[in-house]
């Protein structure tokens, strides 16, 4: 899962220093440019190409022939496709909300214990951000398979799950270092019990982050292919793990329609998760917390 | 402004007493960080805690908050044994020195916050908000984010947001240390005022000297987790009675040396006279202090002690000049001299020059 994380990062450098960038294009060697813009178009090219031919009159992929909506309208119709995507926005929205609760839980929990202990665990966390993905797949498979259970959307929601909370930790504790802990103990200070000063000061404080990284798990789970290959059963499958299997029997332009939508999708929460934090009046942006804002 | 002095301690039992702490000792792992500390803060003080990073200073204020457990040892609050009591029960609120506001509210729902905590009614908290940002001249800003604050509003703000609540102790933990010289010095004069005006408690924990005895009404010196001494500004800046005193608040000439006929001997030969200290056991090993301002290099008044030595250094520092001069080979006392007269390079002493030091009896203090 190294792949995605990367992609994450690289948005975000790009989106915060738009300005500084532009301004250190002037004067520099032409072949830096040159070779940026080349960087840049190896890197969207395929995708722009998916786009086009998602709205291809023709079946080609080769030869566009005219604009139509031809391809969505079959995405649309075909209720297996469908029935998968609605199967990867309910394991998403589920991953989100349980990987949200326990990351925000063991990014807390690390905050407040400290010692020997807690930085073992704080490593152990962190784990699964540098597992190869098929490790995890494999491993995950292995686990459900020995106790018997049964592959279904539970288990790619457990799964998905296991390996999200990683990313909520990191966030919401980079949120965390960068608020004094003496927040909490002037809430404590001010007349609220523990519980209180999390509710009416902590959350708040660390809403930010939070919104954060609910997006990013959400858009991570949701095009998540090898993980869900492993743990999902048989219907319905993962969006990702149903356009798989239907390009490995025919290569059909309705497959670029999809792939258009879930990329439409990321991008709207990539964007959300810049633009949201904004409203509450926060100059950075939540993604700066992932590249160390 | 003077219904915030109306605390609620009219019905403690101990009149005079705002804080009193019994044994207080906390232990961290095998460090005893506060040992058995027995202090009293009287109702209306500004007292102060200063002493180096590491004395102690901190982890008693935050005994006192109830951030922290006593190992041992109580802490009275009004009279009422508040060692268990839990923070957000105890009559004290805390200014920060990180400020620690809360940043998802404005200027308006921090300061407010911990009335609507207790539950007042809206109006109150509309009225003693307001009056509660007028103390700290911030008004103008009570619908302002703290990040869009100066550090010195961020102080005020959490300066109001603690006294709104009219606790009977204030607690403050190095509030100015994070702000420029220019304004820790115009926050120290208004923090001072303030005190005056709303007749709180306040208890300041700093490792600035000047801070200490320029806002304090009693200073207790800390170090490595007990008291060294506790009086006024004038108190322990004239008469320190431990090396530690004398060394930490402001510098000290510390001589040491063996008791003998009245004298003090520093090195074979050299035998500063000690008049006055009859209590000292012939033949014993004892110290004393001279604060540099007050030894005297010319123009001596009779019953002066005088001993010669030879300047080493000078160091011009506008207002004044410091001198090092060796009176022993391994006692080098420190001169402090006001540039009246002396102002002209000439009239200075220079390197190598042999004179005279002076001070007056009873500005060489005795130390432990």
């Amino acid at each position: 899962m190294a792949a995605p994380t990367v992609t994450a990062d690289t948005t975000a450098i790009d989106v915060a220093t738009p300005r500084r960038r532009r301004r250190s294009v002037e004067g520099k060697p032409r072949i830096a440019v040159a070779f940026t813009l080349l960087f840049f178009l190896l890197l969207y090219l395929p995708i722009v190409v998916v786009v086009l031919f998602s709205f291809n009159s023709k079946k080609s992929l080769s030869a566009f022939q005219s604009f139509s909506w031809r391809w969505y309208e079959q995405f649309f119709n075909d209720d297996q496709l469908i029935s998968s995507l609605k199967a990867s926005l309910f394991i998403s929205s589920v991953a989100m909300v349980g990987a949200l609760v326990l990351g925000t839980m063991l990014a807390l929990a690390l905050e407040k214990v400290r010692g020997r202990p807690a930085r073992a665990v704080g490593t152990v966390a962190l784990v699964p951000l540098v597992t190869p993905e098929i490790v995890t797949g494999v491993a995950a498979l292995l686990f459900f398979t020995g106790l018997g259970i049964h592959l279904s959307l539970t288990t790619v929601i457990l799964a998905e799950i296991t390996f999200s909370i990683s990313y909520v930790a990191v966030i919401v504790r980079g949120r965390l270092a960068a608020v004094s802990g003496e927040v909490e103990e002037a809430a404590r200070d001010l007349g609220c019990t523990a519980f209180q000063a999390m509710r009416l000061v902590t959350i708040p404080t660390i809403l930010p982050a939070l919104i954060a990284s609910g997006l990013l798990v959400f858009a991570l789970v949701f095009d998540d292919f090898v993980l869900a290959f492993f743990v999902t059963g048989v219907d319905p499958q993962p969006l990702p793990v149903r356009i798989y299997s239907e390009i490995r029997l025919t290569i059909s332009p309705a497959i670029n329609a999809v792939g258009t939508c879930m990329m439409l999708v990321s991008v709207v929460l990539i964007g959300l998760s810049l633009v949201v934090p904004r409203l509450f009046g926060r100059k950075d942006n939540g993604l700066d917390l992932l590249s160390g804002g | 402004m003077t219904d915030l002095a109306g605390t609620g301690t009219a019905d403690a039992p101990t009149q005079e007493t705002a804080i009193r702490l019994a044994g207080l000792t906390k232990v961290f792992g095998s460090t005893t960080v506060v040992d058995h500390l027995d202090l009293d803060i009287g109702k209306g003080e500004f007292f102060s805690l200063l002493g180096p990073s590491g004395c102690g200073k901190t982890t008693t204020l935050r005994m006192i908050a109830g951030f922290s457990d006593a190992t041992e040892g109580s802490i009275l609050i009004g009279g009422t044994d508040v060692t268990s009591v839990p923070p957000h029960k105890r009559p004290v609120n805390t200014v920060f020195q990180s400020y620690a506001l809360f940043e998802h509210l404005d200027v308006t729902g921090n300061v407010g916050f911990g009335l609507r905590r207790k539950g007042l009614p809206k109006a109150e908290i509309t009225r003693m908000v307001g009056e509660a940002l007028e103390l700290v001249q911030l008004s103008e800003k009570a619908t302002a984010r703290p990040r869009e604050l100066s550090g010195g509003q961020k102080q005020r703000v959490a300066l109001a947001r603690a006294l709104v609540n009219r606790p009977e102790v204030l607690l403050l933990d190095e509030p100015l240390a994070a702000l420029d010289l220019k304004l820790r010095h115009q926050m120290q004069v208004e923090l001072k005022t303030i005190q005056r005006e709303v007749g709180i408690t306040f208890v300041f924990v700093t490792h600035d000297q000047d801070e200490a005895l320029t806002l304090s009404d009693r200073v207790a010196i800390m170090n490595n987790g007990v008291i060294e001494q506790v009086g006024t500004p004038e108190d322990v800046y004239e008469r320190p009675r431990t090396a530690f005193a004398a060394g930490f608040i402001g510098t000290s000439n510390l001589m040491t040396g063996t008791y003998e006929h009245g004298a003090l001997t520093l090195a074979p030969g050299i035998a500063v006279p000690v008049p006055g200290h009859a209590e000292l056991a012939e033949g014993a090993t004892a110290s004393i202090a001279v604060r540099p301002e007050k030894i005297w290099m010319y123009e001596f008044e009779p019953h002066m002690v005088r001993i010669p030595g030879t300047v080493v250094a000078t160091v011009y520092h506008g207002a004044t000049t410091q001198y090092l001069v060796d009176v022993a080979p391994s006692v080098r006392i420190t001169v402090l001299e006001q540039n009246l007269s002396r102002a002209r390079n000439e009239d200075r002493w220079s390197d190598g020059d042999r004179i005279e030091l002076g001070w007056k009896p009873e500005h060489a203090v005795v130390i432990r």
